[in-house]
């Protein structure tokens, strides 16, 4: 009897390992990982970590990559739209038949519900500012009101927003993943556990996230009804890897498909030149930009002349070339290559390390100047490789420059404050429009919230007429001009350049597109593997 | 003994209060702002100040405080910040992967450090005695990250033989044990080697000699059982920091353990988080340290529990 038990617990466990080891085979998997865990799977949570927002959901409109760095506005879950002619009222033709991983059909009651919840105090979401323009946002985030008054269901398929005024960038904003679409019969009832854990996610998306480990993965399966048509893979497994080194590995023992270098900026020599890797690097450009800051509530770079000096005396290309493998091209500006209303015929920052002392002089610092770069201590060493570089390089101008080490919580706890001194950093586009950068980091509030503190009523005006100038060239011009006041006039920032964004894939990962703006996280719905 | 484990708990209690505490004070001198680290570049500074008046970040650092110790007396440690889930379920997910882990480099470290204590003591200053001791003297200088590392590269990338990190098989525990165990291995041998030298030069043992016992009857039966009294307190003691959690293993070999929550928490500031963290890492050693001191002793009759 006791030898029958044996015999049947070896069975089952034997049973059991086959099945574990087969559950898989034969599937389309796509491994990948990411280097933080992200904190929710809810949009309205969260600023980063989109990885589970892009794959899970869908947006009204999607901002689709075309071509390398290239996007384009597509229709989503609005099978078409209408602006009005003042630019204030947008009307959204959902489109039928598209299912959530519940099951049931969404409609515009949805829409409508994942806007207001987002502006719902209860919610306490992070990205409510993509929706501020819309007209009674104000009063239902200070709890005055108890729906929105600009989101309007006109019938069960057509959504109408009003704005309170023109707000050009509306569209692209609602091609972001914080503007992802929810269904309310499944969301409302979970209230503030929505989105921590896969029996609490639902989308209209290619992917249903099936499993979540914290701190190790999560696994996203391919949905069979999906609108578009299924998934070429069958599942997506992200897995979470905090450790670099870690990360090198698990690829190069191909236990993850895509291994994303700007996790790793300091390994793209090494795959560049194995000989088994270097014809597996996928590129593409990406619009975005690395930047040095000027804080003007700090000396010396309350002087314009200071800021100009410091601008001629770094070597951009050298930086670009040593640190960066010349993997991208010089920037001039606020726009970046591949931005809507980028301007290539922006005027030239110099290399020019002779005027830049005489600058520093007639500033009144001829013996030179102190000042300090901030940096994260234990960040990627990125930052600490370039401050390093630039104190090098602006020392013989008259810059002595310290290196002030801090932990991430109190870098960005002061810089909040306005109080960070000059530090490094890089942006790259949430959405295809120049506010998205110039509003981030000029805006009355950005200027401060990021430690540049230019404060000038000439570029906030200018910045108020941007948003709402519905005249593409106009627009255009106007921004151009914009950035020649705060790159060259008011020599606000040094802007340094836009990189490629570089990926090593296994040979059996068939179609890997680089996304239009360079994030890490992607959709996965038009990868392939073998 | 439940006089002395009852008297231990209540002792323990201040403890727990005042490490709570003085970690409490420590987060809120240091600056910093949770909400500003949630958002970090897509920082907007009305969102930051909504959220965190939702949150009631901006009540007073008593009130918080309080707040929190009424929470845990109730068994509720609250809700992490940036995880936005309860903290005891975080936690509670996290030990079983800590308590696997710990438990097999613990494992290891007497497997191999125990033998190995033994054979440098019986074969003094032979080459078997100078490996076990170099050998030990590596676990215990060799930083783990390092070590950690090295075994990736030769194990998981070069020969194949074992994943590199995760925690989803029984082969995904080897790598993460050794390194882990190495260093306690080394401490458990030479406490043994040092230990066992000393006893086997007692009379008793002499005497057991003299009525003619086998040599490894002596040493297994009589020096040993004597010898392991320190290294047992040892080990009880590595058992409560290794569940404490092995933060550099676990982020190394990518282990969703106790010690990862707690370095994710400093990174974010999350009070709730890395006091509810905190609070069960002192548990954890507090137990650990009742329990060796009731180990010792038990096994040693001559002490009493006073």
């Amino acid at each position: 009897m006791r030898k029958n038990w044996q015999l049947l617990c070896l069975t089952a466990l034997c049973a059991l390992l086959v099945l574990a080891c087969g559950a898989w085979a034969g599937e389309k998997v796509l491994t990948v990982a990411y280097n933080e865990e992200p904190q929710t799977a809810d949009g309205q949570m969260t600023t980063s970590c989109y990885m589970i927002p892009l794959n899970v959901y869908d947006r009204l409109l999607e901002c689709a990559t075309v071509g390398p760095g290239k996007s384009e506005l597509v229709p989503g879950l609005a099978e078409s739209w209408e602006i009005s002619d003042d630019g204030k009222i947008y009307t959204f033709h959902i489109r039928k038949g598209v299912k959530f991983h519940s099951g049931e059909e969404l409609t515009g009651k949805d829409v409508v519900y994942t806007f207001d919840r987002m502006l719902d105090p209860a919610t306490k979401a992070l990205n409510t500012d993509i929706l501020d323009f819309v007209d009674g946002a104000a009063e239902r985030m200070e709890g005055k009101a108890d729906s929105t008054r600009g989101l309007e269901l006109v019938d069960p398929y057509t959504v109408r927003i009003t704005l309170k005024e023109p707000f050009v960038p509306f569209l692209s904003i609602l091609a972001s993943p914080q503007a992802s679409i929810l269904s309310e019969a499944f969301t409302r009832p979970l209230g503030d556990k929505y989105g921590l854990s896969p029996e609490t996610t639902c989308g209209t998306g290619p992917f249903v996230l099936t499993e979540w480990v914290l701190n190790d993965h999560h696994t996203l399966a391919a949905f069979d009804d999906y609108w578009r048509g299924r998934s070429k893979l069958d599942r997506f497994v992200v897995k979470v890897v905090t450790d670099t080194e870690t990360m090198r590995m698990l690829f190069e023992s191909g236990e993850i498909d895509i291994f994303d270098c700007d996790f790793a900026i300091s390994q793209i020599p090494y795959f560049l030149g194995h000989k088994a890797w270097k014809d597996q690097i996928v590129s593409g450009p990406r619009v975005g930009i690395y930047y040095f800051t000027f804080n003007q509530q700090i000396k010396p770079f309350d002087d314009v002349r200071v800021r100009k000096a410091f601008q001629m005396a770094v070597d951009r290309k050298k930086l670009l070339e040593k640190l960066y493998y010349d993997q991208g091209q010089l920037e001039n500006g606020v726009m970046p290559a591949g931005l809507i209303h980028y301007n290539p015929g922006q005027t030239v920052i110099p290399y020019d390390p002779a005027r830049a002392k005489a600058l520093l002089a007639e500033a009144g610092y001829p013996d030179g100047v102190d000042l300090e770069i901030a940096l994260i201590a234990s960040a990627s060493s990125q930052w600490q490789k370039m401050s390093e570089v630039v104190q090098a390089m602006v020392a013989p101008v008259g810059f002595r420059v310290t290196l002030v080490q801090m932990d991430e919580a109190a870098w960005y706890a002061t810089r909040k404050e306005g109080k960070l001194p000059m530090y490094c950093q890089k942006w790259s586009a949430d959405f295809n429009d120049p506010d998205n950068f110039f509003y981030t980091f000029f805006g009355s509030k950005g200027t401060v919230a990021r430690s540049f503190n230019n404060i000038s009523d000439e570029v906030f005006a200018a910045l108020d007429r941007g948003r709402s100038e519905l005249d593409f060239a106009k627009r255009g011009k106007l921004y151009a001009d914009l950035e020649k006041t705060i790159v060259i006039d008011q020599a606000a920032w040094l802007p340094l350049f836009s990189l490629k964004h570089l990926y090593v894939t296994q040979p059996r990962v068939k179609t890997f597109v680089v996304p239009w703006n360079g994030w890490s996280d992607f959709s996965a719905y038009e990868m392939e593997v073998e | 003994m439940k006089k002395f484990i009852l008297q231990r708990l209540i002792v323990s209690i201040p403890v727990l209060v005042g490490v709570t505490f003085l970690l409490f004070w420590l987060l809120n001198v240091v600056p910093g702002d949770p909400v500003a680290l949630m958002m970090k570049e897509h920082i907007s500074v009305d969102v930051v100040e909504r959220v965190r008046q939702q949150m009631h970040l901006d009540d007073p650092a008593w009130v918080r405080y309080l707040r929190f110790l009424w929470g845990a007396v109730r068994g509720d440690l609250g809700e992490s910040y940036k995880l936005k889930r309860p903290v005891a379920d975080l936690i509670l997910n996290a030990f079983p992967n800590t308590f696997l882990l710990a438990v097999a480099a613990a494992l290891f470290a007497w497997i191999v450090g125990i033998p190995a204590g033994i054979v440098s003591a019986v074969r003094k200053y032979s080459l078997s005695d100078h490996f076990f001791m170099g050998f030990s003297l590596m676990g215990v200088s060799m930083p783990v990250f390092w070590s950690a590392l090295l075994f990736q590269y030769l194990f998981a990338v070069k020969l194949g033989w074992l994943p590199v990190a995760g925690f989803n098989s029984w082969k995904c525990l080897v790598m993460p044990a050794v390194v882990l165990g190495w260093s306690s291995a080394g401490i458990v041998a030479r406490l043994t080697r040092s230990s066992l030298l000393e006893v086997m030069r007692c009379d008793y043992i002499r005497t057991a000699r003299a009525k003619g016992l086998l040599g490894v009857a002596v040493i297994l039966r009589h020096g040993l059982k004597n010898a392991m009294l320190p290294v047992v307190t040892v080990m009880a003691i590595q058992v409560a920091s290794l569940l404490a959690g092995a933060v550099i293993t676990e982020s190394v070999f990518n282990i969703p353990g106790v010690g990862r929550i707690a370095v994710g928490a400093i990174q974010a500031r999350d009070m709730p988080l890395l006091q509810g963290a905190v609070l069960f890492e002192t548990v954890l050693v507090i137990f650990g340290n009742l329990a060796a001191d009731t180990l010792y002793a038990w096994l040693d009759p001559r002490i009493k529990f006073d």
